[in-house]
């Protein structure tokens, strides 16, 4: 014992430079990290600004009841629901498809190009991409205008102040910024195909389409299923930036989510225990449901994150 | 990897290849065309852009937005903050993981563990909007260029990349230079610095593009408008724009009268913001998608 705490003390003193430079490091990571994790028990009490959380009135579970009884809260699931189902569906196949297509591109240059454009509007800012979308989308904006042209519609579509336009519009915006993106998982994981395993199926007659079945689609799954694990985790993660550029007052109805309602309530209207109440339930639920799924998958595709 | 050689070529598959060049033209003109439809815009005349139609290049050609544009204070400013914000922010974390990353794979360091820990746990658990922002406000950060940065020095994610980078370094030459008696702050910037640049390179696009683009944090922090961001003044401008489609006031009437719309002054401005994006991306492209794969091999 007494060996061992001369051996500690002497390698603490070999390493006290180490340690020192941990010092301010560890004091970051305390102060911005976990003192905001115990900040989490504000959704828990009364919370009044200015006054200590210690001293607030203890409440239970009274602000997630309050959330859930509130008459909006189907609304706000529906949304929620409806925009992360469009992703998770139509959003989340997209990159699978324009990975397969880029990986048939025979000319190496003109792949190169494609790939390289296809992620440059994942770097611009929401607040950039919403301005463009306003500019492009308004009643004398270049989409209305090509669509009167072409005699599709007669009169401008108003589709930045008609609610029922919104999850389409979110959609194919978020397609717009995050296809080639999100590919760039699945384009690495093709470009590591051992293509022996072509060759020997091309021995044995097998096509094109074969290849992409065969050899192609089996090398990819465990990317993709990865990939659906954390979708489903983020299920109540509708989106946030967009809304707060895109959405406006008379399209509300369709766009605010649960990320939304909390920073509204939360911070904007100053209800800080609500805010995190929502905040801490939709955290908690994600993590169950990514659980629940790398479970499921695990057990019936044999392949898992964790 | 292409169609190989000894696939047969087909009927239907030289159908589908030119398909697909095709369809993969349309997704670059998709991706691109924004980009050009709001600079064509952004160079027309205000109020005859106003009209619309405006698709590749601009009807009445003029650089009143821009020369507007450039003149205002408050742009000049909010250029100002981003550049600031962007440079200080990218060197200290650049810096901060890097000597993150060195302590957590030195070797005969035995807190490394600890510290490994410490911060993983911050990857999978974190504190939300509300406790963060209510920590700020009681920090006194709001109203100051300090809570743009300093909250997101340290990264877990980053501190990942740097020690599997770092690990890589032959340890003889660290334990050589302690034997020389050097001290380990010396031997991580003469050492550790200069042999990860290529890393850290990779970083600093990363994060530099990420303080550039983020403007949540300002327009929650930034609460007298002294630190507003470009991002933050163009957003506030599209608010506006929602908000007060019709509404029309003195001061818009009279820049309307000299061919000043918010319309194409909006347009200007993205292009202003964009721009810096625009202009480092051919270069950086590679280290653009070197972190989003270096991170998929960790997983």
């Amino acid at each position: 014992m007494k060996e061992k705490m001369k051996h500690m003390i002497k390698s603490f003193n070999k390493q006290r430079q180490l340690w020192l430079l941990c010092i301010p490091i560890i004091i970051w990571v305390v102060v911005f990290a976990y003192v905001p994790m115990g900040g989490l028990i504000i959704a828990f009490v009364d919370y009044i600004p200015g006054m200590s959380i210690f001293d607030c009135e203890f409440v239970g579970l009274k602000y997630f009841r309050d959330f859930v009884m509130n008459p909006t809260f189907l609304q706000l699931l529906r949304n929620t629901l409806a925009m992360s189902l469009l992703s998770l569906t139509v959003g989340f196949v997209a990159p699978i498809l324009f990975a397969l297509c880029v990986n048939e591109l025979n000319n190496k240059k003109f792949k190169t190009v494609v790939q390289t454009t296809s992620y440059l509007p994942y770097f611009i800012s929401w607040v950039v991409a919403g301005s463009m979308i306003f500019i492009m989308l308004s009643n004398e904006g270049v989409v209305n205008d090509i669509l009167l042209r072409i005699g599709l519609i007669d009169a401008p579509v108003p589709f930045l102040t008609e609610g029922k336009y919104y999850w389409v519009m979110y959609t194919l915006v978020n397609m717009w910024k995050a296809t080639g993106w999100s590919a760039i998982l699945y384009i690495s994981a093709m470009s590591g195909i051992d293509t022996q395993l072509i060759e020997a199926g091309a021995v044995d007659g097998m096509t094109r389409l074969g290849v992409v079945r065969y050899v192609i689609l089996p090398t990819i799954l465990p990317t993709i299923v990865v990939q659906w694990i954390i979708g489903i985790g983020g299920i109540l993660n509708a989106g946030f930036d967009q809304h707060l550029v895109l959405g406006n007052a008379s399209t509300q109805a369709y766009w605010d989510v649960i990320d939304t309602y909390s920073y509204r309530y939360g911070i904007q209207l100053g209800y800080y225990s609500l805010g995190t109440a929502v905040g801490l339930m939709k955290s908690v639920i994600g993590v169950l449901l990514v659980w629940a799924t790398n479970w499921f998958c695990r057990k019936k595709l044999d392949t898992a994150i964790f | 990897m292409s169609r190989p050689f000894y696939i047969k070529q087909t009927k239907s598959g030289k159908v589908f290849d030119v398909a697909n060049v095709i369809l993969m033209l349309m997704f670059m003109v998709i991706v691109v065309y924004p980009f050009i439809n709001i600079i064509a815009i952004s160079l027309n005349e205000g109020t005859d852009a106003v009209r619309g139609g405006i698709y590749l290049w601009p009807r009445k050609f003029s650089l009143a937005n821009y020369k507007y544009v450039l003149n205002n204070d408050d742009i000049y400013k909010g250029t100002m903050v981003s550049i600031l914000r962007t440079v200080i922010g990218t060197v200290t974390a650049v810096l901060g993981n890097a000597l993150l990353g060195y302590i957590v794979s030195c070797r005969q360091f035995a807190g490394r563990k600890f510290m490994r820990i410490l911060f993983l746990i911050t990857m999978y658990f974190g504190g939300g909007l509300i406790p963060g922002y209510l920590l700020m406000t009681a920090l006194g950060l709001v109203d100051t260029l300090t809570v743009y940065w300093l909250p997101s020095i340290f990264s877990a994610y980053y501190m990942l990349l740097c020690a599997s980078y770092v690990q890589n370094i032959p340890e003889a030459l660290f334990e050589a230079a302690r034997v020389d008696g050097a001290s380990e702050f010396r031997i991580f910037y003469q050492f550790v610095l200069p042999l990860s640049k290529p890393m850290l390179a990779c970083i600093a696009i990363y994060v530099g593009v990420g303080h550039w683009n983020s403007w949540f944090d300002v327009n929650l922090y930034s609460k007298s408008g002294t630190w507003d961001t470009l991002q933050v003044i163009l957003y506030r401008m599209l608010n506006q724009a929602n908000a007060l489609k019709d509404m029309t006031d003195s001061t818009m009437i009279a820049e309307a009268m000299r061919g000043i719309q918010p319309l194409t002054i909006r347009a200007a401005i993205t292009i202003i913001v964009v721009l810096p994006i625009i202009v480092i991306y051919p270069f950086f492209s590679k280290y653009f998608t070197q972190g989003m794969t270096l991170g998929a091999v960790k997983q």
